[in-house]
């Protein structure tokens, strides 16, 4: 039954196709895919003087057909997310990994943004902006109509005490430009 | 708007006249013969103009394959579908814009961005000015043929002759939501159907058909003012036809992406066909009627085609078939069968009407309704010397106004025409403007 739910999106993407030279811009709400699976949210506890990571995976679904297609871009246009310690200090940064299946996504090479470490000064909300290009080498995987995103959350703590809390997700867009070539 | 994502039924003349003239015929011949029988007992008007032979110089063509070679069109951004530049928008235009003659200004095709919004639940599209594509409205083609026309020739204006009938209609309308999906924006939604509408009907057989045509007042007179009368009674016999009402589509379901059923296909269909076992033919009774008058420089006419033509097909097949979800396969069964149905010809009409100065001014203009929509024509034609200049307006299927200017010289039983004409012919919401030639032996 896979290949019919491309139904739709094939229609859309032939009338895209049909717009001859220009691009086909993809906004995708990856949060809403975290959401609704209660993905977003990536707890972490790191013990004294250590550095642990925490990650959530989730398969995302992007229209079908668009194989040949060259993907010029790939940009996190608005992204946020807060630290939530419940105890200790530390630091926390984020990366988001991108693979065709989710085993991929724990390769290094399937790194396709890092944002840098937030200073943890103690219990309460940090808000973290999640934004940039992803890496260019990974930009044809949006031309599948499945791929996966893995996010990390890579505690650090210089502390005696451990560093615990929760990393939630507050948006998360994806906007991918492509020169589409569905024929 | 709503009609305007779909080309016009193209009204096409190979003549330059008669496109320099909105598309208007100044001359007893074409559509006139065609949906008025009484103008076939109408002489053409000594030095009215009427060619022996129109001969169109397509320079469109010429300039077709000068872009595009012949020996290179497998490598041709227009015909080649791994081009970048390839657009088959522009394909179809090409379908629908034969280039006979020279496009002097193209429709745009559009070639604007697209953007998707895609979520968990969520799901929409906005496509910029390639929305003009998407039609609102009904879509479709059809038309009335008369395939052969085998018979005596004409005694004391009766005529009894065989005639070879087609007809076909197709039509499509977007449902509801797929309408406001693709034309609104709007975001698909979960558990909903997208489908378009579509209802065609293909018909054809033999027409036994006794005509009459003939001047009924003015007889004995050295011009052509009178009444004229034109009428036929029809015997239809359908050989064959095929019927099919439904709707297709996809249903969503409980999420649009990630989940296990995201969409299944939708499709049902009644069908109806004679049953070709029995040999049976769809029988039924139709006539054409019409009427000229003329009187001195004034000309009008009305003729009306293919009037109650219903036919009745004794032994009819009706299947159901539809997409069953659970087997995952297309299942047709036979609802009824052995049974009686009913198809219809549209009713064709054209009224025309035609004024001759003496100051060499020729004015005119027709309506005509060949069973999918009216276009109306009004042109004109000054004749100064060898020289005739042409201007014409019309509106057609889509109720577009069109706009047509040209010009001819004649020289003895030469004559080169020239005739511009904006015409709807594409997709897109601008007009395109051609330029047809053609020489006319008289």
């Amino acid at each position: 039954m896979k290949a019919t739910a491309s139904a739709c999106i094939l229609a859309a993407a032939l009338l895209s196709a049909a717009c001859g030279e220009g691009r086909a811009i993809f906004n995708v709400d990856v949060y809403s895919f975290l959401a609704g699976s209660g993905n977003d949210t990536v707890p972490y506890a790191v013990p004294p003087a250590s550095s642990v990571d925490s990650f959530t995976v989730q398969r995302i679904v992007l229209p079908g057909g668009f194989g040949s297609s060259i993907v010029d871009s790939v940009r996190i246009t608005s992204g946020g997310a807060n630290l939530v310690t419940s105890n200790g200090a530390g630091s926390i940064g984020l990366s988001l990994y991108v693979a065709s299946d989710s085993a991929g996504t724990h390769l290094p090479a399937a790194l396709a943004l890092s944002v840098p470490a937030t200073t943890i000064p103690g219990p309460g909300s940090v808000p973290v902006v999640i934004t940039g290009d992803l890496s260019p080498g990974l930009n044809a995987l949006f031309t599948q109509d499945t791929l996966w995103i893995r996010i990390a959350a890579t505690g650090t703590n210089p502390n005696a005490g451990p560093l615990i809390g929760k990393m939630g997700l507050t948006s998360l867009q994806l906007r991918v430009v492509m020169q589409d070539k569905i024929f | 708007m709503a009609a305007s994502a779909r080309p016009a039924r193209a009204q096409f003349s190979l003549d330059a006249r008669r496109i320099g003239m909105g598309g208007v015929s100044l001359t007893r011949d074409g559509n006139l013969r065609r949906y008025n029988p009484a103008y076939r007992a109408v002489k053409n008007r000594p030095g009215s103009g009427n060619a022996k032979l129109t001969i169109p110089v397509p320079l469109g063509l010429i300039q077709f394959f000068h872009d595009h070679p012949i020996g290179k069109l497998g490598d041709d951004p227009m015909f080649n579908p791994d081009s970048a530049a390839f657009n088959p928008v522009e394909l179809v235009n090409l379908v629908f814009n034969l280039p006979i003659f020279l496009e002097v200004k193209k429709a745009p095709t559009p070639t604007n961005d697209v953007e998707f919004t895609i979520g968990r639940n969520a799901f929409a599209i906005d496509m910029g000015a390639a929305q003009v594509l998407i039609p609102e409205g009904e879509f479709g083609l059809g038309g009335t043929s008369r395939l052969l026309d085998i018979g005596t020739p004409s005694i004391k204006g009766f005529r009894f002759s065989v005639q070879g009938f087609e007809n076909h209609d197709i039509a499509f309308l977007l449902g509801d939501s797929l309408r406001a999906f693709l034309k609104e924006g709007d975001s698909a939604r979960t558990n909903t159907t997208y489908n378009l509408l579509g209802d065609a009907i293909v018909q054809a057989g033999v027409a036994p058909t006794l005509s009459f045509s003939g001047r009924v007042t003015g007889r004995g007179t050295d011009n052509d003012d009178g009444v004229y009368l034109g009428g036929a009674v029809r015997s239809y016999y359908g050989v064959t036809y095929y019927r099919a009402d439904g709707s297709g589509g996809f249903t969503t379901g409980d999420t649009l992406f990630g989940g296990p059923n995201p969409v299944s296909p939708q499709l049902e269909a009644l069908t109806y066909r004679d049953n070709g076992t029995t040999k049976s033919f769809g029988r039924g009774l139709g006539g054409d009627v019409g009427i000229v008058m003329i009187s001195g420089p004034l000309e009008v006419g009305v003729g009306v085609n293919d009037i109650g033509a219903k036919l009745t097909w004794q032994d009819t097949r009706v299947d159901s078939t539809y997409f069953d979800n659970v087997g995952d396969s297309l299942v047709t069964t036979t609802v009824r069968n052995h049974v009686e149905s009913t198809t219809e010809l549209p009713v064709s009409y054209i009224a025309n009407a035609a004024i001759r100065m003496g100051t060499g001014t020729t004015v005119g203009g027709d309506i005509v309704n060949t069973g999918r929509g009216t276009v109306i024509h009004i042109g004109g034609e000054q004749r100064i010397g060898m020289l005739a200049l042409r201007g014409g307006v019309s509106r057609d299927q889509r109720k577009k106004m069109q706009f047509g200017f040209g010009g001819g010289l004649r020289l003895g039983p030469f004559g080169l025409d020239v005739g511009f004409w904006t015409h709807s012919n594409s997709f897109a919401d601008k007009r395109a403007i051609t330029m047809a030639t053609s020489i006319s032996l008289y």
